[in-house]
């Protein structure tokens, strides 16, 4: 698995995002680096929510944190509102920053405990000057109030007086503060309980709405995907393994590897006996990748030729774009 | 945290740090014998014998009240001096190295890793021979220019521990989401480190910069007992380097000053750890 190419890119008029040969690797010593993230593409059409999932360790949050260039791209291009994030100067970068946010994943560490929660989520209108003191306290209480926070109780609290999914929505208002085009949500409810990950999901799902948002979820967990994404994007060690819209994806997965985690997805229903496809292994070591497809270590229907040769991303139609050999019928 | 909520040897410590800083600032206006004038008629009187003389006299009839009040200025002002310049500068360069990594950090820690190989002591003696020391033995090295030199010294031996405190508590507190969410909204490094890092540094700093002003108090008090320190008595340590040679008939004298710096310094230990205690009750609320 674990392709390359571009087939499934659309060149529509209105991408918001284009990330073509995105590459980000860490070094280890002098010699060797880690390719976290190895010539990845994909774009994102204004409005369309873009789900990446794949397990632990496969580069997901990498991705999403180099798109912001929060972190050095080693190789590839990351266009976004007409510049490329990866050749312009810093301050350039920061300059696109307001159009740009992202949420993370542990929701309480990513609200400073020293502040108050008004104080947290004016920030980002202080850092860009948006209005008076007075409009910006308007605002905040606008935006705290259409998270479901109460901003005249909750207002003048700090973070760590909140529980995970208060302080998840308390970061989605921040995030929300400057109205961007694109948010990036890096596993935004991985740390939650199941039953406020609904919530959180239900009130990402009003924001975009709302604010006509484009957005990229990152995700390990297929259940939550489904429900918010236009097109998911499954990832392994690196590398693309197939992209498709939601409904082929869960009903005909085209990758083995998508296959196993579709079915490893529990079924809410004890009567309802599903022959499991079991993936063997452990992922392999990024730091020394196999040769050929990455999955074929762990791969059902590997061969020879996917040692020696890597696939290419090809069209298995319906919008279902696949990188292997030897495709699921 | 409220004075009331207190341990009773937290009250006390807070209680005779407040003398200690009553005796650095108004001291010299406190009703008693002259530290410099001797009494001829009581020499080497003991402890509570005399009235005139609460704590006694040493073998020169010095008052050891009067003595023990002097020294608290020069004690105490070249400890905070020290450790607050090189706290400021040491958290100074451990938080921008830590927060911007990379080969700056590398020298940065390099130099604080050089600087605390060397002890104190030994720092402190060779700065004192090289820049307090006239050639002519005959004459005598101004004692402003020796406590210029001594704070210097010290404060070279703080950089690094505060310095690598500061660096310790920045590299965790950087990989926090909020920096990484602070940079994502576009605020500027500078910005970043004086509203997100700084802050979250400082309870840290504060916790161990109190016990460095007990251990500075002690080295110099060291520096004075190998007689490159303050000489005649002046602060603490030099009153105890000015008596070691009574301890057998005279021993009060020298454990009245003693008794009065080991207090100070436990009091300073108790103060940082009371800080530390706060500091890590709200880690634990994160």
């Amino acid at each position: 698995m674990a392709g390359s190419g571009k087939v499934h890119m659309r060149n529509t008029g209105n991408t918001v995002l284009s990330v073509e040969d995105l590459v980000v690797e860490f070094a280890l010593s002098k010699k060797t680096a880690v390719q976290a993230v190895s010539g990845i593409s994909f774009d994102l059409i204004q409005g369309e929510t873009l789900s990446i999932v794949g397990e632990s360790g496969c580069g997901k949050s990498t991705l999403g944190k180099a798109i912001l260039s929060l972190l050095p791209v080693t190789s590839g291009s990351v266009m976004f509102a007409g510049s490329d994030m990866t050749k312009i100067d810093k301050e350039a970068v920061r300059n696109l920053r307001p159009q740009m946010q992202m949420i993370f994943q542990d929701p309480i560490s990513s609200l400073d405990p020293r502040y108050t929660i008004r104080q947290l989520v004016s920030e980002p209108l202080e850092i860009w000057s948006r209005g008076s003191a007075e409009e910006q306290s308007v605002k905040v209480d606008e935006l705290l109030n259409s998270v479901g926070i109460d901003p005249t109780i909750a207002g003048d609290r700090k973070a760590y007086e909140f529980s995970g999914g208060q302080c998840q929505r308390i970061s989605i208002a921040r995030s929300l503060a400057l109205e961007p085009k694109l948010l990036i949500c890096d596993e935004p409810v991985s740390a939650l309980d199941v039953s406020i990950q609904a919530q959180i999901l239900n009130l990402l799902q009003d924001m975009k709405e709302r604010y006509g948002l484009t957005m990229v979820f990152i995700s390990h967990d297929l259940s939550v995907v489904k429900a918010v994404s236009t097109r998911i994007l499954v990832m392994y060690l690196g590398k693309v393994c197939e992209i498709a819209t939601p409904d082929s994806l869960y009903d005909s997965p085209k990758h083995h590897y998508t296959h196993a985690l579709v079915n490893s997805v529990p079924i809410p229903d004890p009567s309802k006996k599903v022959a499991r496809v079991i993936l063997e292994g452990e992922p392999p070591s990024p730091v020394d990748p196999p040769s050929g497809c990455r999955f074929r270590t762990r791969c059902p229907a590997a061969t020879e030729l996917c040692a020696t040769e890597e696939p290419q991303l090809r069209d298995m139609g319906s919008g279902n774009y696949v990188a292997c050999h030897h495709p699921r019928g | 945290m409220k004075f009331k909520q207190l341990g009773i040897f937290s009250k006390a410590s807070v209680i005779w740090l407040g003398i200690v800083m009553f005796m650095v600032v108004f001291g010299q206006w406190i009703p008693l014998p002259k530290p410099t004038n001797f009494d001829i008629d009581a020499m080497g009187v003991g402890l509570f014998d005399s009235l005139k003389h609460p704590l006694g006299t040493d073998s020169n009839g010095y008052d050891l009240l009067s003595n023990v009040i002097r020294g608290a200025r020069p004690s105490m002002l070249i400890s905070l001096i020290s450790v607050g310049i090189g706290g400021l500068i040491g958290s100074t360069l451990g938080i921008i190295s830590a927060y911007k990594r990379g080969k700056l950090d590398y020298i940065v820690n390099t130099l604080f890793n050089i600087v605390l190989s060397v002890p104190a002591l030994v720092l402190g003696l060779a700065l004192v021979a090289v820049l307090a020391t006239n050639p002519d033995p005959n004459i005598e090295v101004p004692t402003s220019r020796r406590v210029i030199v001594i704070i210097l010294s010290l404060t070279i031996v703080i950089i690094p521990i505060l310095g690598r405190i500061a660096r310790g508590a920045t590299l965790s507190w950087s990989n926090r989401e909020f920096v990484v969410a602070a940079r994502s909204m576009g605020m500027k490094d500078s910005q970043i480190i004086m509203k997100h890092i700084v802050p979250n540094v400082l309870p840290a700093i504060y916790a161990v910069a109190f016990l460095a002003i007990g251990v500075v108090i002690v080295v110099e008090g060291s520096l004075s007992l190998l007689g490159v320190g303050i000489v005649d008595g002046v602060s603490w340590g030099s009153m105890i380097a000015r008596v070691r040679g009574d301890l057998e008939y005279a021993p009060h004298s020298m454990i009245v000053p003693v008794v009065v710096l080991a207090l100070t310094v436990i009091a300073c230990n108790q103060l940082g750890d009371i800080l530390r205690s706060q500091l890590d009750s709200r880690e634990g609320r994160l």
